[in-house]
């Protein structure tokens, strides 16, 4: 294929990306390192550390929109991103020492679940509500609960973050994995908020969206002083990212909770599939 | 003399005040973040976009490994597209490093302890990763 043919379909596929990655929350590395090494083949190192940049633009790109728009919860995410910068750490020095064949199968299982959970469960105004009774120490030590404007009914609901101490450790597993794979963990960072947590969908996409930049950068910056990052794909990516996370964030403002939780049960039953073939020996998915 | 009215509404007026404060200092931190976080995807497209321009204007080819940062410079002082790409991407890979950096400040000026404690660590844990990722 010609480099310019080529390059011209990065872009398209990363603006895709870019839209998935905002709307849903997961920062499209997932979408991203699979298009790179398999569908136009370049060396998976290398499309690790593209995606990486992706992701790194997916979360500012997005992430800005919904912190103007509050919908962020800025002090939930900074209080996360302990758990994924560590996570992302620990996980890039255990890569080696674990046969990942165990943790792609235990995904397999925790993502499925969560799927079937996140497809059944409803999102409507009452489950949004806050909900009486007394908070947790550390979510009010650390005052973690917030509001948040929801466009879909015009409603102001305030929201109590639960169980801050499981979210902590889930967060982890976040950053864990995206140490392991160089995604950003998105996909394992919105149901700890939301299904964990108790945070109302939109605010958990936004803030994962905040949360995943943090999580790759370390490792962005690694790939990159490797040599790893090919700077022309990278740039397409960034633009092409760019320009979705403009549909994606609207799409998510605008959307219906329930929708984009659908949507996100449907991707992570995907993920499942595809972790489940890999314990087995099968790589559809580098 | 100051009857309980008058202080009843002098207490009122304090505590609006200070709801008023609490809810501006959230507004700024807001503020900060936006500006840092589409300032860096801003300026990291600008700059790839110049590249672009600069390789079609026939500057030289678009590179296929990315520049190394010692003889960034240098590259960029030569108005290279490969130059250009890179300082877009670099500046794109420590926009969150900045963000979170800048929370921090804004966390110590607000005297929140328990947050510049949580940025600092988040700060900490960035160091330690791209110490371990150069070594």
């Amino acid at each position: 294929m010609a480099p310019l043919e080529q390059l011209l379909l990065v872009v398209v596929a990363s603006f895709l990306a870019g839209l998935a990655g905002s709307y849903l929350g997961v920062g499209g590395g997932v979408f991203l390192v699979p298009f790179l090494a398999l569908g136009i083949r370049v060396d998976l190192p290398v499309a690790v550390a593209t995606s990486l940049i992706g992701v790194i633009a997916t979360s500012s790109g997005a992430a800005s929109v919904y912190v103007r728009d509050r919908l962020v919860n800025l002090r939930l995410g900074m209080f996360l991103e302990i758990a994924t910068t560590l996570g992302a750490i620990v996980g890039a020095s255990l890569a080696v020492l674990v046969d990942p064949r165990y943790l792609f199968l235990l995904f397999a299982v925790v993502v499925l679940y969560t799927a079937v959970y996140m497809a059944l469960t409803r999102e409507n105004a009452k489950d949004r509500a806050y909900r009486p009774g007394r908070e947790s120490p550390l979510a009010e030590r650390f005052g973690l609960s917030s509001i948040y404007f929801d466009h879909e009914d015009q409603g102001v609901y305030r929201y109590r973050v639960g169980r801050p101490g499981a979210g902590f450790a889930a967060s982890g597993v976040a950053g864990a994995l995206s140490g392991l794979l160089g995604i950003g963990g998105g996909f394992v960072q919105v149901p700890a908020m939301n299904v964990i947590m108790g945070v109302p969908m939109k605010p958990a996409v936004a803030t994962s969206n905040f949360v995943i930049g943090v999580t790759a950068a370390a490792s962005a910056f690694i790939y990159y002083a490797r040599g790893l990052v090919n700077p022309s794909l990278a740039a397409m990516v960034i633009v092409g990212v760019f320009a979705g996370t403009h549909v994606g964030t609207r799409l998510l403002l605008r959307g219906r909770a329930q929708r984009i939780r659908f949507v996100f049960a449907v991707l992570l039953a995907a993920i499942a599939a595809l972790m489940g073939l890999r314990a087995f020996d099968v790589a559809v998915v580098p | 003399m100051i009857g309980p009215r008058t202080a009843l509404v002098a207490v009122q007026r304090r505590l609006a005040a200070l709801r008023r404060a609490a809810l501006a200092e959230v507004e700024d931190t807001n503020r900060l973040v936006y500006h840092v976080l589409r300032g860096g995807i801003v300026v990291s497209v600008a700059f790839v976009v110049f590249a672009f321009l600069l390789s079609v204007a026939g500057a030289g080819p678009l590179p296929e490994a990315p520049v190394n940062v010692r003889s960034l410079d240098d590259e960029l002082a030569r108005l290279t597209p490969a130059a250009f790409l890179s300082l877009g991407v670099l500046v794109l890979v420590f926009t969150p490093m900045v963000r979170v950096v800048s929370s921090l400040l804004s966390f110590a000026e607000e005297r929140e302890r328990a947050y510049v404690l949580v940025t600092g660590l988040v700060f900490a844990n960035l160091l330690v990763g791209l110490v371990l990722g150069l070594a």
